[in-house]
C-alpha cells in the first residue's frame, strides 16, 4: 500500500463518517417532522426556517448538558460502552460501494472492498451489541441491566435469521463481495424479485438488529425507564443515539445493495436516458432514503411487541422461514440448473403469500387459545 | 511486521487481563479483546473468511453468552475465598509447562504440506468458496461429526430446560373453554 493510497483511504473514511453524522443529525429532524405529520401534529418548526436548524440546537444542548455519572457505575466500561457502539456503527458503512470503480474523483467510492463484504458487515454489526450490553451492566442499575439483557438476547436471536436469510442470495450470486452482488443484479435483475422470502426475513431482522419499533424493547419506557440508556446523559447519550441512527442508515444501505440493485439504477431506464443507471450516488441515496422512510413509517404505525412474542417470532417463524428459503434456493439451483430465476421468484411469492395467509389463521387460532386460558 | 507485533501484544494483554482481572466482566472483555486481535491476525495472514467467522462466532455469540451468564448469575463480584480445588496452582504450572513444551515440539517439527505459493493461489485470499469446498470434500467426515456433536448438544440443552408438562388443574376455571386449557 503506497502512502498516497493510505491518505486517500483515510480521507474517504473521514468523509463517510462526517456524512453519516450529518445524515444522523438531519434524520432526527426528518423523523420528528414525519412522525408529527403522521400523527396530525406540526413537529419542531421554530429553530430556523422549517425547523432546519433544530439539529444544531440539539447538538449544542447535548454538548453543554451536565454529564450525570451514576455512583454505582463501572468506571472504565461505562465510558467504553458508547465508544464501542459508535465505532462499530461507523466502521460498517465503509464496506458499502457507492458507485463504479473510480467514480469518486478518480478514486474508488468505497472505503474498503472485501471479498467477504456481506460476512464482514454481519460480523461487525454483531459486535455492536456489546455497546448496548455493557452500557446496561456498567450503569449499575437494574433497569439498565434488564434493558441490556433483553437487547442482547434479541440481537443474538435475530442475527441467526438475518444470516440465514441471505444464504439463498449468496447461492444465487456465488459471491459475498458486495460489488459482485450489485453487478449480478445489473445483469439478471434485482434480487428482491428472486429472493422475496429472504428479503422479507432480512428486512424484519434488520428492524430487530437496529432496535427500532416494533422491536425497541431495550428502551421500553413503560417497563424499563429507558433501558440501557437510563443512566446516560449528555454526550454519551448522544453517542448512543448516533449509533442507533447510523446503524439504521447502514441497514438501509445494505438492504438496497443486497436486494435492490445497490448503486446501479434499474437497467431498463437506460433505454430512456442512456447511462442513467450508472449515475453515481444518486441511486444508492434514493434507496437509502426509501428505507429510512420505511423505518419511520413503521415506527408511527406498529405497536411494540411483547418480549415473549418477540422471542417466539424470532425462533419459531423467522428462523424456519429463512431456512426454508435457503433450502428452496439450494434445491432450485442444484436440481433445476439452467432454469430462469424468475420461476424461483414466482414460487417464493406464492410461498410468501401462503405464509402470510396461514400466519393470519394461526394468529387468530392463538388468540382464541389465549382467551380460552386467560387465567393461566 | 509492526502490525503483527502490535496485534500480538494486544492479544497477550487481553489474555493476561482475562486471568488477572478480579472482576469477571473485565475478564470476559479481556478475552473478547484477545479474540478480536486474533481475528485481525488472521486478516494479516489473508484468511479473511476465517477472521469473519472468528468474530461472528466467538466475539459475537459465544462471548455475549458468557457475559449473559456472568451477569445473570451475579458472578461479577471478585472472588476472595480460597481455591476450591486443592493444589490447583501447582497443577496449572505443570500442565502449562507441558502445553508449552508440546507447542514447541509442534513448532519445531512443522513443515508445510505443500509450497506456500501454491496454497495461497488456491485459497484466493481466504474467500469463503475454497474454504467451503475443502470442508465439504476432504474434511467431510470431521465436518459432519462436528455438526452431529452440535446437534446432540442442542437437543440435550432443549431436553434439560424443557419444563415438565403442566398437569391439568383438577378444578377447571369457570371461564376456561373445555379441552383448550392444557395446550396453553
Amino acid at each position: 500500500m503506497t502512502a498516497a493510497h493510505f491518505w486517500i483511504t483515510l480521507l474517504k473514511a473521514v468523509l463517510v463518517a462526517l456524512a453519516l453524522l450529518t445524515t444522523f443529525a438531519y434524520m432526527t429532524l426528518v423523523e420528528r417532522r414525519l412522525l408529527a405529520r403522521m400523527q396530525i401534529r406540526r413537529g419542531p418548526n421554530r429553530v430556523g426556517p422549517l425547523g432546519l436548524l433544530q439539529p444544531l440546537a440539539d447538538a449544542i444542548k447535548s454538548v453543554f448538558k451536565e454529564d450525570v455519572l451514576a455512583t454505582n457505575r463501572d468506571r472504565v466500561v461505562f465510558f467504553l460502552a458508547p465508544l464501542i457502539s459508535i465505532t462499530t456503527a461507523l466502521t460498517v458503512f465503509g464496506a458499502i460501494p457507492a458507485g463504479r470503480p473510480g467514480g469518486f474523483f478518480g478514486a474508488n467510492p468505497w472505503v474498503f472492498n472485501l471479498d467477504i463484504g456481506v460476512i464482514f458487515i454481519l460480523a461487525f454489526t454483531s459486535l455492536g451489541v456489546y455497546g448496548i450490553f455493557l452500557a446496561g451492566w456498567a450503569s449499575g442499575s437494574k433497569y439498565s441491566l434488564l434493558g441490556g439483557l433483553r437487547s442482547s438476547a434479541q440481537v443474538i436471536s435475530y442475527e441467526l435469521g438475518q444470516g440465514l436469510s441471505i444464504l439463498g442470495l449468496l447461492i444465487l450470486v456465488g459471491s459475498a463481495n458486495l460489488r459482485s452482488i450489485v453487478h449480478w443484479q445489473y445483469h439478471h435483475g434485482w434480487l428482491i424479485a428472486f429472493q422475496l422470502i429472504g428479503f422479507a426475513c432480512f428486512l424484519i431482522s434488520s428492524f430487530a438488529e437496529t432496535n427500532r419499533t416494533p422491536f425497541d424493547l431495550p428502551e421500553a419506557e413503560q417497563e424499563l425507564v429507558a433501558g440501557y440508556l437510563t443512566e446516560y446523559s449528555s454526550l454519551k447519550w448522544a453517542l448512543f443515539q448516533m449509533s442507533e441512527y447510523v446503524n439504521m442508515i447502514t441497514a438501509s444501505a445494505l438492504i438496497s445493495t443486497l436486494f435492490l440493485g445497490g448503486y446501479r439504477g434499474p437497467a431498463f431506464l437506460d433505454a430512456v436516458v442512456p447511462g442513467i443507471s450508472g449515475w453515481p450516488y444518486l441511486w444508492l441515496l434514493l434507496k437509502i432514503a426509501l428505507f429510512l422512510f420505511l423505518f419511520i413509517w413503521v415506527r408511527a404505525t406498529f405497536p411494540r411487541l411483547r418480549y415473549d412474542q418477540l422471542m417466539r417470532f424470532g425462533w419459531k417463524v423467522l428462523f424456519p422461514v429463512a431456512l426454508l428459503n435457503a433450502l428452496l434456493t439450494a434445491a432450485f439451483v442444484g436440481l433445476l440448473p439452467g432454469l430462469s430465476p424468475w420461476i424461483l421468484g414466482l414460487v417464493s411469492l406464492l410461498i410468501l403469500i401462503a405464509l402470510l395467509a396461514l400466519g393470519d389463521r394461526l394468529l387468530a387460532g392463538n388468540r382464541k387459545l389465549a382467551r380460552g386460558s386467560a387465567g393461566d | 511486521m509492526i502490525l503483527f507485533l502490535i496485534l500480538a501484544l494486544l492479544s497477550l494483554v487481553g489474555g493476561v487481563l482475562t486471568i488477572a482481572a478480579s472482576n469477571a466482566i473485565h475478564a470476559v472483555l479481556g478475552l473478547v479483546g484477545t479474540l478480536i486481535s486474533l481475528a485481525m491476525l488472521y486478516v494479516t495472514l489473508d484468511a479473511h473468511f476465517l477472521a469473519a467467522v472468528q468474530v461472528i462466532v466467538y466475539a459475537g455469540a459465544v462471548m455475549v453468552l458468557f457475559l449473559f451468564v456472568v451477569m445473570l448469575l451475579n458472578a461479577a463480584r471478585p472472588v476472595s475465598s480460597r481455591d476450591p480445588i486443592p493444589y490447583v496452582r501447582e497443577l496449572a504450572v505443570i500442565f502449562g509447562v507441558l502445553l508449552a513444551g508440546s507447542l514447541l515440539l509442534v513448532l519445531n517439527g512443522y513443515a508445510p504440506p505443500r509450497s506456500l505459493a501454491n496454497a495461497a493461489s488456491d485459497l484466493a485470499g481466504g474467500a469463503p468458496g475454497p474454504v467451503g469446498a475443502v470442508l465439504l470434500s476432504k474434511f467431510l467426515l470431521p465436518f459432519e461429526a462436528v455438526s452431529l456433536l452440535l446437534l446432540v448438544a442442542v437437543i440435550g440443552s432443549v431436553a434439560l430446560v424443557l419444563r415438565p408438562q403442566v398437569q391439568e388443574d383438577p378444578a377447571p376455571e369457570p371461564a376456561a373453554q373445555p379441552g383448550r386449557g392444557e395446550t396453553a
